[in-house]
């Protein structure tokens, strides 16, 4: 009986210490990147009268992205979201500003999120900048859409990383109606370039 | 009445040409004075805008009932009568109106010369159409 007891618990000693191996095998390299706060967004788009550019000058949250990278397939795993207040847009022209927060149903819908889900690989942040893709889920006015996203990232002395990414995305992917006036003569167009900068700072 | 009705249909379609189409215009060439007006305080879903097209003739029948019920006021040839109906309208409903949607409304001032010089050149050539079809 003890033979039996003792085989038992060094079998669920190896199962268990074997998972765990198996498991830090998969996910070598989980880092942790947190977002500080001179990240930005800018938002550009076009009239056929103008173009405009508002812009989230100062990201006001201190975020984390949590960086796996899985050593068997190199597919890497990116956890962790960016919040952004709506009203935190500044498009230079007050009158546009308040425009898109309009169209964006501030009221109703306060804040957008952009939600990081993978890379395509793992980064290296040297001083050149590398080209990456990456997928991401964007909430618009409580519409969430996946988008591929290519990004470029790079590192600098100050050991700071930085994210570039940038997509263009179209109001009427999240149900949104491009402002017109005056009759349709003043028209908003439905595509929007959506630029963010994250400066992050490696936590290990 | 039926001449106040085809005179002001008659103001109604040359108005809606020269006023569309001087929008059109102006918004092509000269789109930077058009820029505040991706506003909130305008309608944007584009739910009135049969309501904005209409203006032309809601104006045109308006401004024919008053002509019929006051042209023998206005002297002179066709011209001047119907340029001084127009700055008599200007100054009489225009420029309260503007005075008014100037200091409540977060409009800038060239909007609402715009307006104002906009509602005059139609009251003139509303005046003149009036003075020639119904004088």
């Amino acid at each position: 009986m003890q033979y039996r007891n003792s085989l038992f618990s060094i079998l669920l000693l190896l199962t268990i210490t074997g998972f765990t191996i198996e498991n830090n095998a998969k996910n070598a390299g989980i880092k942790r990147w947190v977002v500080s706060q001179n990240s930005s967004l800018s938002v550009n788009g076009s009239t056929n009268i103008n173009k405009f550019s508002c812009v989230i000058p100062a990201y006001d949250q201190q975020d984390t992205l949590i960086v796996a990278a899985n050593k068997e397939d190199q597919s890497v795993v990116l956890t962790g979201r960016i919040r952004l207040s709506v009203s935190s847009f500044d498009c230079h022209i007050s009158a546009m500003t308040r425009q898109l927060r309009e169209t964006l149903k501030e009221k109703q819908f306060p804040a957008l999120y952009i939600r990081f889900l993978s890379l395509n690989r793992l980064p290296v942040a040297t001083a050149m900048p590398e080209r990456i893709t990456g997928l991401v889920d964007i909430e618009i006015a409580g519409i969430s859409k996946r988008f591929d996203v290519n990004y470029r990232l790079s590192g600098d002395a100050q050991q700071i990383i930085h994210l570039q990414g940038e997509r263009i995305v179209n109001f009427s992917d999240f149900n949104l109606v491009p402002p017109t006036k005056l009759g349709g003569m003043i028209k908003t167009k439905d595509e929007l370039n959506v630029d963010f900068q994250l400066n992050m700072k490696a936590l290990n | 009445m039926k001449k106040i009705l085809t005179t002001g249909l008659i103001a109604g379609c040359i108005l809606f040409a020269i006023s569309y189409g001087g929008l059109y215009l102006g918004i092509r060439f000269f789109p930077r004075l058009f820029v505040e007006y991706n506003n909130p305080l305008f309608n944007s879903d584009g739910s009135r805008d049969i309501l904005f097209y209409m203006h032309a003739f809601i104006i045109s029948l308006a401004l024919s009932w008053f002509w019929d019920r006051f042209k023998v006021l206005f002297k002179g040839s066709f011209i001047m009568r119907g340029v001084e109906f127009g700055l008599v309208y200007s100054i009489i409903a225009l420029l309260p109106v503007m005075w008014i949607s100037f200091s409540s409304l977060d409009i800038t001032l060239v909007m609402v010369l715009s307006w104002f010089l906009y509602g005059l050149a139609q009251a003139i050539i509303a005046g003149l159409v009036f003075a020639k079809v119904n004088p």
